[in-house]
């Protein structure tokens, strides 16, 4: 165990060190920060096309509808799908640089001729992951909460910073899962850089072709602006209507079911109230309604662990190129 | 053998052996093939929704699909070509360069009497003609699995709109290619070699459409063209400022007008303008940049 916490430590320093991790959180942060600036600005445009709206409603003698609401925990709707497209592939790269670089140093032989563990390598390198995003994602969610409060200009209660709590714990998941996943193949193949193509490969698929097949089969995605306000269908009718395309639906729904990345945008946006039938309600609810995609992510980043922690040993490391 | 075809046969006989473009290759070639079933199986449902919304007396409207053309079902490999084939072309590109510090072949390459801006653009002229050719196979198997999925073949209008579509691609893709090039020159290691281009991709394509637009990063995912953005405030100078460096846009916003997309509004030329822009402005900074970085040592 202790060998396990000495190898946690070393790897620890070197991420703290590296200037290339540092410039890619900061990236990170700052696209989150602008992503949550834009949604401030969007707001302040629609309020003001009201407000001219209302006015001239008003002298016309008419009576307008209520302003739209700020719901400030939607103005993050940009915000985590950075960090479902772009932290991803960060994540891709931390989890393959843990063993690139132990290969390309030529460290792996030194390190090897110590009495280690046999998972006593994995162990440090997994521990070390699941430390590094703890840290990262609590930052980045501190830049959130201050993104949404200061340049935002929306307040926060205390159910609100919960919903954050929650959204950043799939994030921890959903990262550590990618970098594991990064770390697995790269132990796994003779030369690193084959790992890396095939976790890019994956995320590629993962994160964008699969979700993007599952968005485009949407009906209400085929006509600018939706199908069913085209068609000025309102939404009861339109939830009426979709039952009797309920096999098209399912299809369409177990395509998006196997991209992780769905499974961890439906939790996180049911909980932050992005997805407009889950706003204002309460967490309990929403956990009855999407607990299936919490389960699924942690299933999936428990799987990444178990394969990192098992494939990450001297054997596969240490075997020669052909 | 000059050091033109010289060049562009190596860099053409290399490509073909490197792992991660062939697995890029093949996804995007089936991308484009499910590309035609995808719209197929989309636009059966959407007029499905349409006749049994008429048939309870939900909706007076016309229907959106009526008179849809066989050029609606290439829509989706617009976005394919944004996402696994600016990939592709950064990869070839990179490794293009990388494996040349990495074989130390460029020392001998440039003992010779060969002008390093020549060789350079011997090799982006090599590398491009092997993107022409994906291209050229893409653009078959979109038009075959567009027959298959409407049942008869595009008519020769329809055809050449789909090759100016591919054609189109090219120039979207070379900036991709030489972006990885460069960077293939210019990094410390294969890694960030093949990492830097791919952040900045990302952010051209996800990053520069949201200042301009408000637009989410998923929903530039889809092929349907969004809401026009506000024309007024912080909206009209940010999209001044940024429209024209979104790459992924201007293609979009360009392919949607020569595949007759009904939503699309304006003319072509706009787009196409700055994609020659780009093009011409990659292809530059490769010749001027490249050529002073070309041996310097690859650390692992």
């Amino acid at each position: 165990m202790a060998e396990v916490g000495v190898l946690c430590r070393k790897e620890l320093k070197d991420l703290s060190r590296s200037r290339a991790i540092a410039m890619l959180l900061v990236f990170l942060s700052a696209v989150i920060l602008l992503s949550v600036l834009v949604a401030a600005a969007d707001y302040r445009v629609k309020l003001a096309e009201y407000t001219a709206y209302a006015d001239a409603l008003k002298a016309a003698g008419g009576s307008p509808t209520p302003p739209p609401n700020l719901f400030p925990l939607q103005m993050l709707r940009a915000g985590i799908e950075y960090l479902e497209i772009v932290g991803s592939l960060f994540a891709v790269i931390l989890g393959y640089g843990l063993v690139a670089k132990e290969k390309g140093s030529n460290t792996l032989q030194l390190l090897f001729t110590r009495p280690l563990g046999r998972h006593a390598f994995a162990g440090g390198k997994i521990l070390a992951t699941v430390i590094v995003w703890l840290v990262v994602v609590a930052a980045l969610f501190a830049v959130v909460a201050l993104a949404v409060l200061l340049a935002g200009r929306a307040q926060l209660a205390g159910q609100d910073f919960l919903r954050l709590a929650i959204a950043a714990a799939h994030t921890w998941a959903y990262f550590i899962m990618w970098s594991l996943l990064a770390l697995t193949l790269a132990s796994l193949t003779r030369q690193p850089a084959s790992g890396l193509v095939l976790a890019l490969v994956l995320w590629l698929v993962i994160v964008l072709v699969i979700p993007q097949i599952g968005d485009t089969m949407d009906p209400d995605n085929q006509v600018p602006g939706g199908l069913f306000t085209s068609l000025q269908i309102d939404r009861t009718n339109e939830k009426a209507l979709l039952t009797h395309f309920a096999s098209y639906e399912t299809g369409r729904d177990f395509v998006e079911q196997t991209s992780a990345t769905k499974q961890y945008e439906r939790a996180v946006f049911a909980y932050l109230g992005v997805k407009t039938q889950y706003n204002q309600v309460p967490l309990g609810a929403v956990w009855d309604a999407t607990s299936h995609n919490s389960l699924w992510l942690l299933t999936t980043s428990v799987f990444t662990v178990a394969a990192a922690f098992l494939s990450t040993t001297r054997e596969t490391l240490l075997r020669k190129l052909p | 053998m000059s050091v033109w075809a010289g060049t562009i046969r190596q860099e053409t006989v290399a490509a073909r052996r490197e792992r991660l473009p062939q697995f890029l290759l093949v996804v995007f070639l089936a991308m484009v093939a499910a590309s035609a079933f995808i719209g197929s199986a989309a636009k059966g449902t959407v007029t499905a929704v349409y006749q049994e919304a008429v048939r309870e007396g939900l909706t007076s409207a016309p229907n959106p699909f009526t008179t849809i053309s066989p050029l609606y079902y290439a829509r989706n490999t617009v976005i394919y070509i944004i996402l696994i084939a600016a990939l592709l072309a950064i990869v070839i590109g990179a490794q293009s360069t990388l494996r040349d510090r990495r074989a130390r072949t460029i020392d001998l390459v440039l003992s010779r009497d060969v002008p390093p801006a020549k060789y350079l653009a011997a090799k982006l002229a090599g590398t491009g003609l092997l993107l022409l050719f994906i291209l050229a196979v893409a653009a078959l198997v979109n038009l075959a699995c567009i027959a298959v999925a409407t049942g008869s073949f595009p008519t020769p209008a329809q055809g050449a709109r789909i090759l100016a579509l591919f054609g189109v691609a090219w120039l979207f893709l070379i900036p991709f290619v030489t972006l990885g090039m460069l960077n293939g020159i210019r990094c410390a290691t294969a890694t960030s070699g093949l990492l830097v281009p791919i952040v900045v991709w990302s952010i051209v394509i996800f990053i520069l459409p949201l200042l301009g637009t408000a637009a989410h990063p998923v929903s530039l995912l889809n092929p349907v063209s969004k809401a026009a953005p506000a024309e007024s405030g912080f909206f009209e100078l940010t999209s001044a400022v940024t429209g024209p460096l979104s790459l992924g846009e201007q293609f979009k916003r360009t392919t949607a007008l020569i595949l007759e997309d009904p939503q699309s509004g304006g003319t072509a030329e706009g787009g196409l303008l700055v994609l020659l822009g780009f093009f011409f402005a990659a292809c530059l900074a490769l010749l001027v940049a490249g050529p002073s970085h070309m041996r310097r040592e690859l650390h692992g």
